[in-house]
């Protein structure tokens, strides 16, 4: 056959779309090898028909992904050890039958399942530290992700009444934004953009209530702690400002140290 | 189509056949959702196809030195890997075949309408575009690169002769790519 007429005869779409029998695949495999124009043209229905699947696309759930990488990550492990034992066992078939050898040869037998044990035992725990490992991961992933979604809560609340407090003089690249609550009065600081705190300093949160600064809290900013999380404060129902202050460790009643940002309400 | 493809089919191809995980999270982020609905219209059960649509990417994964380039493209090939596996689950669960599609195509692609994520990729672009498609010629199309039908189970469904599917399907096949392309 010709390619034109393998082109127009329609086993080309037959193929494509999974229609064609065994023996029309086995055909349309020959042309493919055969005729480049062929090949050319099943390539273009190909992309065609798979625009046409993609078009109608439904997106999983995430966690089928997930559940994917896990098994196929674990079977790399599974599939070394098999590896291992299926080259040490080919040599042990080829020994020779007399009994002389034989005794040798299951002594060699011996060692080598020893040492076959031995190596599998290894990878077996290699493989549950690594099962361990990736268990301990995906639990501190969950609880970042925890602790992350309660940030965004408390963001996202259709009562959270953003402030945001500007740097002075102290530091003018200093930032930090509070997040008050219009229903409950909690108040909430989002300290991630103060700078690092001298050794045995602190800051510490006001609200100006009625122009006197009343003390809303020590605020956290260890780099390995909370510096990024969102932290609740002291609860204020009516405040004309917030402002922070850095402190000696553990805060004052009255704010002694130099002012880094302030915001009104 | 304005998908930012960070590789081309040979580049993917050759990357997967050393069993590069970059390469397979590339894929099924590709090609998961189109085949996700494949499934989906098959079984009609989400977590049941999602269960399919595991299996299918992890026999991907382990078969893939099984997959010749010469015989056709990489979506082919995994399509009609999901669509075997597909129709081997539902036969050791006991299911029938679905015949719903002849009865009003329409409403399978409706139905998946509100549930359609529509990422990078233009979809609702090229779902206009297809609009013009014929119904007998999506129909064919449908049952066959989608619902996994035999030309025997076309032929009867459609009521038309054996010989007949072969020439429409090549039809509505040109007529696919007609609309694709005038884009």
């Amino acid at each position: 056959m010709e390619s034109k007429e393998i082109i127009l005869s329609g086993i080309l779409e037959l193929y494509a779309t999974g229609l064609a029998s065994q023996e029309e695949v086995n055909e349309v495999q020959l042309y493919l090898q055969q005729y480049p124009e062929v090949a050319n043209e099943l390539a273009q229905i190909e992309a065609g028909i798979e625009l046409y699947a993609k078009t109608f696309s439904v997106q999983p759930n995430p966690l089928v992904k997930e559940k994917i990488f896990l098994r196929i990550n674990k079977e790399s492990t599974v599939e070394k050890v098999f590896k291992l034992t299926d080259t040490s066992t080919a040599k042990i078939i080829s020994t020779r039958p007399y009994w002389k050898f034989a005794t040798a040869a299951s002594v060699a037998l011996l060692l080598g399942s020893i040492a076959i044990n031995i190596s599998m035992f290894n990878q077996r725990n290699k493989t549950a530290t690594n099962l361990e490992q990736t268990a301990k991961e995906l639990a501190s992933l969950k609880e970042e992700n925890k602790l992350i979604e309660g940030d965004l809560q408390i963001v996202q609340s259709k009562y959270s009444k953003p402030v945001s407090l500007h740097g002075l003089d102290a530091a003018p690249d200093a930032a930090a934004k509070i997040f008050w609550m219009e229903n409950t009065g909690e108040v909430y600081i989002d300290p991630s953009d103060l700078p690092e705190t001298p050794k045995g300093m602190q800051y510490q949160l006001w609200a100006i209530v009625d122009g006197k600064p009343v003390d809303g809290g020590m605020i956290l900013t260890s780099k390995k702690g909370d510096k990024y999380r969102i932290q609740k404060m002291k609860t204020f129902g009516k405040v004309e400002a917030f402002a922070v202050t850095l402190e000696t460790q553990s805060g004052n009643t009255a704010p002694k140290g130099p002012m880094f940002v302030m915001g009104k309400m | 189509m304005d998908e930012i493809k960070k590789y081309t089919e040979d580049e993917l191809v050759a990357l997967l056949q050393h069993q590069n995980k970059q390469a397979f999270s590339y894929l099924y982020d590709n090609y998961a959702p189109a085949l996700n609905n494949i499934i989906f219209r098959m079984v009609e059960d989400i977590s049941l196809a999602e269960d399919i649509l595991q299996e299918a990417f992890i026999k991907i994964w382990n078969n893939f030195a099984n997959y010749d380039s010469s015989k056709g493209r990489l979506f082919t090939w995994m399509l009609n890997l999901t669509r075997n596996l597909t129709i081997d689950t539902l036969r050791s669960k006991g299911y029938k075949k679905q015949s719903k599609i002849s009865g009003d195509e329409n409403s399978v692609s409706n139905l998946h309408d509100s549930t359609i994520n529509i990422n990078k990729f233009d979809s609702m672009g090229l779902r206009k575009q297809l609009e013009s498609l014929k119904p007998d010629q999506k129909i064919i199309i449908d049952m066959a690169y989608f619902n996994g039908y035999t030309q025997d189970e076309i032929a009867k469904e459609l009521g038309i002769p054996l010989g007949t599917v072969k020439t429409r399907m090549r039809t509505a096949i040109i007529e696919l790519r007609k609309l694709l392309q005038d884009k």
